[in-house]
């Protein structure tokens, strides 16, 4: 097998699709049920091949394992190179874990067309695994835009009443933000041939360049605006977050899923791999603003999620508040926030993934998402109700769950960066809270009132078997995280290095006086200490 | 007086040197597809009138003359450089990578047109044989050398279309777009006819590498007489691929023609004209050799030109419900990309190949998304709007995915051929600093994006309005969307070879004329 260790990102990355096209040439049969079973058996399959990859995968080096390089348009320096390290690493479990979970749970969600639903949810696998695989930055962007089209399909023919507009507005927000990234991505690899005399598009080489960065609208300035607006609208970081609210509601359940669970990520993961070791000063420079953007998105999106009538409309606020978590974590420039970023985005997947298969179970069951319409539904649904407890308690960040861990760590590094930041951050943990449990009080307790509301049934075995790993993994993340900051430490201290002392060493040399006495930054992260 | 003639006849005599008498092997084989199209279109007139078959016999010589124009042009591509005709053409990688796409678009325009023929009740020989004529056209128009060899090329392409448009004799719009298109193409060519007397007049010569070694030298590239003649040829151009100012006619033209013969003027005209562009922005010295003060002027014309041709092509674009008139105005969007190919060509490591490669891309998504159109319209050449794409991809799965292909492919996304030309092209205009350009051009493709994607929500989101019937099926319809489905997603996947193509033949195609210029000169 010495052949499946050399191309096992590959494997990974386009088994799915591989997969999924002979689901296509089954036959549909009643409810199509040989695909879906066809689906479930191949995403499992995935899940294992990642489970290879984690084994061994080794936490202790920086490096990029499993690296694969080919040549794909070597006219241009753009290769197929693939690797991972401590920052993809569980992106791309968290990928692969989510998957059997959306295949499974859209079992009877989905009554039309069920070949092309499952194609295209497995295509878009390939797409998430392969933005997050590529260590070339053009192949990145051939990802990053391939996701969008399962997904736009995803929203436009399974999804709400709205759906047509919701999935255009997904679209073209995203197309927008991407390409100006991809401008700026190849004034870098001309940068790159001026600087080196060769063609290259490998992030490992863009980090070596040198470019201007004093002042707002340098160079690094202008294009680190170009990656980060990509960035943020994928985040979503406010004010930039306004398709996600319809995109989210009008996603059929597994869509609505598989956008918050993983493609909200790629915009960190985004910030993470590009953004930062690319343009260090220009981080700098903007820090404050995206920090401040981010304690906005925290409470914003906490009032907005508040008043809403609607289930799904009030989880989606709810991740765009959790989002801006870890925004304010990256930009906190700091081990500790860093790394509660990156656990925060895994916890995010988790529990909101799970918010958006609990709505869609009991949307399933009345057809309707209003708050108003429930009440006392534990009486009818005991099993559901736990589930959701657990689930609720994970997203507002109980000691115990997953949430807790990635918020403590983030609000823990921002205060080290920005006290203010870290005190507005931390009434969005109260206000979440508050729209949660109350939620959750008024759809699960009280009195039975509507007659509808009788009859619904309890979780079926599948149900629950959907539920029941993302239940363990919220618990099992929140009181053993080392196992997760294992394989991350040495990455993240990379990643800081090239993204943090860079800037604070070129600051002070020739330049220091042109700086208007920006905060630097590197000061604290220096002292690399917190051993969680 | 009785002298006079004897000495124009020596001096004639002098000019033409004896090697010009005899062709040599790379010559002849040079022309072969010359012979396949010209042997093709002479022996379908013949067989119009022979055969009562010809219904058969026709498309049968249509296709084996474009197929083995477009095979003989891949076997000759290292043959090297060859002047033909007292250096009035020349056969270069250029030329025949260009003869190839014509032969394509020739071809699938065939396959899409013999069932709506049918259906329209237009099943004429003449209309084969016209297509076959314009593709000549075309391609003397993309080898020749000479302004009048360009000027007579020009024509025949232009006229053969001219009645194709029209066609459709008993419709009105049919009629209107043709004549229209005859009227302002007509003044379009006197324009470029005037501008190469003009640029006669300058440099004392028609021929390109000539006019190029004059600029070279110096002699010429300040004056105004050479600036008014570059400006009215270049205007010719402007006018041939429909860019802003000269856009107008466009949309009632395409409207107006048989679905098919809009896809053959989207694919093969344009890409005839943007070529010849090519060559005469090359020999006008445009980015090398050209006064400063001309460079920038010319410079500026095209800039503006792309980017107003860019913004108005998307902005109207989104207003259209007629699906041709839709691909019209996009069509003129791509023309305002295609346009900073030229502007930033001399100033890449790419030169003109990234042209090459939009149009190559181009040619199979549009050619792609006619076939479709075709095989879609009901009598009358109706039932191509919007509401007419409702549910289609219930009706017929294979024509809405492969619009949808096509679609995707306009708009730039991957993995597909549109996308491919985008990023070269993109990346060309980086790196000659034309970053302003770039962020236009990328914010119109992010425009494009809403009309593109609402056909798709047509096919794919809506149910169909009525159970109307469907115009029935062809298989060789079929079979042209197939393969261009399949060119399309493989040159998106598997770039790197029409890449390298693309390169090379702006190596060595573009830069020959000035050295084989500057060699006549000396």
């Amino acid at each position: 097998m010495a052949w499946l260790d050399t191309r096992l990102l590959t494997v990974l990355t386009f088994f799915p699709l591989a997969w999924g096209v002979v689901g296509l040439m089954l036959p549909s049969g009643k409810d199509g049920k040989a695909v879906k079973a066809w689906s479930l058996v191949g995403t499992l399959l995935t899940f294992w091949i990642s489970w290879i990859l984690l084994g061994k995968f080794n936490g202790g080096t920086a490096d990029f394992q499993f690296t694969e390089n080919l040549p794909w348009i070597p006219g241009l320096g753009i290769n197929y190179n693939l690797g991972v390290d401590g920052l993809s690493i569980w992106l791309i479990m968290l990928t692969t874990f989510l998957m059997p979970i959306v295949v499974l749970g859209a079992f009877t969600a989905v009554e039309e067309r069920v070949k092309e639903f499952f194609f295209l949810l497995l295509a878009l696998e390939t797409g998430m695994l392969g933005a997050f695989v590529t260590l070339d930055a053009f192949l990145f962007y051939v990802f990053w835009e391939f996701m969008l089209i399962p997904m736009y399909f995803l929203i436009g023919i399974w999804g709400g009443k709205d759906r047509i507009y919701a999935a255009m507005k997904f679209f073209i927000y995203t197309m927008v933000g991407s390409l100006l990234m991809l401008v700026a991505l190849f004034y870098l690899m001309h940068q790159h041939q001026l600087q080196f005399g060769s063609y290259s598009a490998a992030i490992t080489d863009l980090y070596k360049l040198k470019l201007a960065g004093d002042g707002w609208f340098s160079v690094q300035g202008l294009l680190f605006l170009a990656f980060a607006l990509a960035f943020a609208i994928k985040v979503p970081l406010f004010p930039l977050h306004t398709w996600l609210p319809d995109a989210h509601v009008q996603a059929p359940t597994a869509g609505s899923v598989v956008l918050a669970g993983v493609l909200l990520k790629m915009g960190g993961y985004g910030f993470l791999r590009f953004a930062f070791p690319l343009f260090p000063q220009a981080v700098a420079q903007y820090q404050m603003v995206f920090m401040a953007l981010g304690a906005i998105a925290i409470v914003y999106g906490a009032w907005v999620a508040m008043v809403q009538p609607d289930i799904k409309k009030l989880v989606a606020y709810s991740s765009v508040s959790h989002m801006g978590y870890v925004v304010i974590g990256l930009f906190s420039l700091n081990t500790v926030g860093v790394t509660g970023s990156i656990y925060q985005m895994l916890n995010h997947g988790i529990s909101t993934g799970a918010l958006f298969l609990l709505v869609g179970m009991i949307y399933e069951r009345r057809h309707t998402r209003e708050i108003s319409d429930f009440g006392g539904i534990t009486k009818v649904m005991p099993l559901f109700a736990v589930a959701f407890l657990i689930v609720t308690l994970s997203s507002v960040a109980l000691p115990g769950t997953n949430g807790f861990i990635g918020e403590f760590l983030i609000l823990l590094g921002t205060w080290k960066t920005s006290q203010w930041t870290a005190v507005v951050a931390g009434t969005g943990v109260i206000f979440g809270a508050v729209y949660m449990l109350w939620m959750f009080q008024r759809v699960m307790f009280g009195p039975l009132k509507n007659p509808e509301n009788e009859k619904l049934k309890d979780l079926s075995l599948r149900e629950a078997l959907v539920l029941l790993p993302l239940l363990v993994m919220a618990v099992w993340m929140g009181i053993k995280p080392n196992l997760f900051f294992n394989k991350m430490d040495a990455s993240v201290a990379a990643f800081l290095e090239r993204s943090v002392v860079k800037s604070a060493a070129n600051d002070q040399a020739p330049s220091a006086p042109s700086q208007k006495a920006a905060p630097v930054p590197g000061a604290s992260a220096k002292s690399k200490t917190s051993k969680i | 007086m009785s002298d006079e003639p004897l000495i124009a006849t020596a001096t004639t005599l002098n000019t033409i040197r004896p090697e010009l008498l005899t062709m040599t092997f790379g010559q002849m084989a040079a022309l072969s597809p010359w012979i396949w199209a010209l042997g093709g279109a002479l022996s379908m007139m013949l067989a119009a009138v022979l055969f009562k078959t010809w219904k058969w016999v026709v498309p049968a010589l249509m296709i084996m003359a474009t197929a083995g124009a477009a095979w003989s042009s891949t076997m000759l591509m290292d043959l090297g450089d060859q002047f033909l005709f007292n250096r009035m053409m020349l056969v270069d990688r250029f030329t025949l990578v260009f003869t190839v796409l014509f032969a394509i678009s020739a071809l699938v325009t065939t396959l899409s047109s013999m069932k709506y023929l049918d259906r329209e009740g237009l099943q004429h020989p003449e209309y084969y044989i016209l297509m076959l004529f314009s593709m000549i056209g075309m391609m003397n128009m993309v080898s020749a050398l000479d302004l009048v060899v360009i000027f007579v090329a020009l024509e025949l392409m232009s006229i053969s279309v001219y009645v194709l448009v029209g066609f459709r004799r008993a419709d009105r719009r049919s009629n209107e777009a043709a004549v229209k298109y005859f009227v302002l193409g007509g003044a379009a060519s006197a324009v470029f006819l005037y501008g190469s007397a003009l640029l006669y007049g300058a440099t004392g010569s028609i021929n390109i590498q000539e006019i190029l070694a004059a600029v070279e030298a110096g002699r010429a590239g300040g004056s105004l007489l050479f600036v008014l003649g570059a400006a009215l040829v270049i205007f010719g151009f402007l006018f041939k691929v429909a860019s802003f100012p000269f856009h107008m006619w466009m949309p009632d033209v395409y409207e107006g023609a048989p679905a098919p013969i809009t896809g053959f003027m989207t694919t093969g005209i344009k890409a005839a004209s943007f070529a010849t562009f090519v060559r005469v922005m090359a020999g006008l010295g445009y980015g090398d050799g050209l006064a400063e003060a001309v460079q920038k002027h010319l410079h500026d014309i095209l800039w503006i030109s792309a980017a107003l041709t860019m913004v108005i092509g998307n902005v109207i674009a989104l207003t259209q419900v007629n699906l041709k008139r839709m691909l019209a105005y996009s069509s003129i969007a791509h023309t305002g990309y295609l346009l900073v190919g030229i502007l930033v060509g001399p100033a890449s490591d790419s030169g003109y190949g990234p042209i090459y490669l939009y149009l190559l891309a181009y040619t199979v998504m549009n050619l792609g998304a006619f076939a479709v159109l075709s095989a879609l319209a009901k009598r009358g050449d109706s039932g191509i709007n919007l509401h007419d794409m409702a549910g289609l991809s219930k009706r017929q799965p294979l024509m809405a995915f492969g619009m949808a292909v096509f679609l995707f492919s306009m708009a730039g996304i991957p993995p597909t051929a549109g996308f491919a030309a985008k990023y070269l092209l993109f990346y060309s205009a980086v790196q000659a600093g034309e970053i302003w350009i770039t962020v236009i051009a990328v914010l119109c493709s992010a425009i494009s994006v809403y009309y593109y994607l609402r056909v798709l929500v047509y096919m794919y989101m809506r149910e169909p309005a009525e159970a109307g019937g469907s115009a029935g099926r062809s298989w060789m319809a079929s079979a042209a969307v197939l393969a261009m489905i399949v060119l399309t997603l493989q040159i998106g996947v598997l770039p790197s070879r029409v890449i390298e193509t693309a390169k090379s033949i702006s190596k060595t195609a573009v830069p020959q004329i000035g050295q084989a210029g500057a060699r006549a000169a000396r």
